[in-house]
């Protein structure tokens, strides 16, 4: 029986991590909330004004991977992110492809964020993660 | 003909994708992903759902709903056994305490429990006998409920229809009165 795999970040890419959801927080307009989980909802990073991490991450990796039985299906190829785009502002889960383990990037934005702005910090975010 | 909709729940493990996908006609819809837990000797884990589909004999269509086992995703339980007609709680033997295990479950879903058929099944029990069904029966008397609970393989297809023929044996009986 295979047993499951360690998830191993350095302690400098963990610190790096930290650092830069801390950075998102503080310097994208509206931003509430970021959290880097595992794909099976362990959180591995955060910065929050408000919430709880680690029930963040959890629902963040089924709505990932929801999204990705929903490409699957539909032949789109991955799924890349999933936004929910609410009255009071939006939530933004952005994957990142690792070749060990991927991981998976949240972050929970009031009205004052303006969406493409967000959109575009997380996804520098993601591949910059995804070379770490 | 009627539509039932059916949830697995039970623990990381016990065999809730694996039971789903020994009966579903079309192919199950599953959401695992790599396990980074070593506390669980896997290599995947649902964390999302899993989904398949089932004829009985009469005609009858059978929704499977699978559940993530963790607490941290207590979150779906509440979404997915919205509308279920019963839930199949699957247990494994070999877990260090399966009725604490059992515990979480009953509490979990305790105020569906008070009117929701529900069926356990007991997995891994010839390999780890210390535990009997007698003892899973005792745990479930404290809840004030009295649920069928029956030893399976969840590879096993035809152990899999039992438990979803129990379950629907206990929803005739409840619709009719018993």
């Amino acid at each position: 029986m295979k047993l499951g795999a360690p998830f191993h970040l350095s302690s400098e890419t963990k610190a790096w991590v930290h650092r830069e959801a801390q950075r998102l927080l503080e310097e994208v307009s509206g931003v509430v909330a970021v959290v880097v989980a595992t794909v099976d909802g362990f959180d591995v990073g955060s910065a929050m004004k408000q919430g709880d991490p680690e029930r963040v991450a959890a629902m963040a990796s089924s709505i990932f991977a929801i999204s990705a039985v929903v490409s699957q299906e539909a032949s789109l190829g991955r799924s890349r992110s999933v936004t929910i785009d609410t009255d009071e502002g939006f939530a933004l889960v952005h994957s990142v492809h690792r070749p060990e383990a991927g991981l998976v990037i949240s972050v929970i934005a009031g009205q004052e964020a303006i969406l493409g702005q967000v959109a575009y910090q997380v996804s520098q975010f993601a591949r910059d993660l995804a070379a770490a | 003909m009627t539509e039932h909709k059916i949830l697995f729940t039970g623990p990381m493990g016990a065999g809730k994708t694996t039971a789903i996908g020994a009966v579903s006609e079309t192919p199950p819809v599953i959401t695992d992903v790599v396990n980074t837990d070593t506390s669980h000797s896997k290599s995947h884990t649902t964390v999302g759902l899993d989904f398949g589909q089932l004829t009985l004999p009469g005609g009858d269509r059978i929704r499977l709903f699978g559940t993530p086992g963790q607490a941290r995703f207590d979150f779906l339980w509440k979404i997915l056994v919205k509308n279920a007609l019963g839930l199949i709680i699957l247990a494994d033997n070999s877990r260090p305490d399966p009725i604490k295990d059992l515990r979480t479950y009953l509490d979990g879903f305790s105020d569906e429990l008070k009117d929701l058929p529900c069926v356990v099944g007991v997995g891994r029990l010839a390999e780890h006998p210390s535990v009997g069904l007698e003892d899973y029966l005792d745990e479930i008397a404290r809840y004030g409920l009295v649920l069928p609970v029956l030893e399976v393989d969840a590879r096993r297809r035809d152990d899999v229809v039992l438990l979803i023929d129990t379950l629907l044996a206990q929803l005739e009986a409840s619709l009719y009165g018993a």
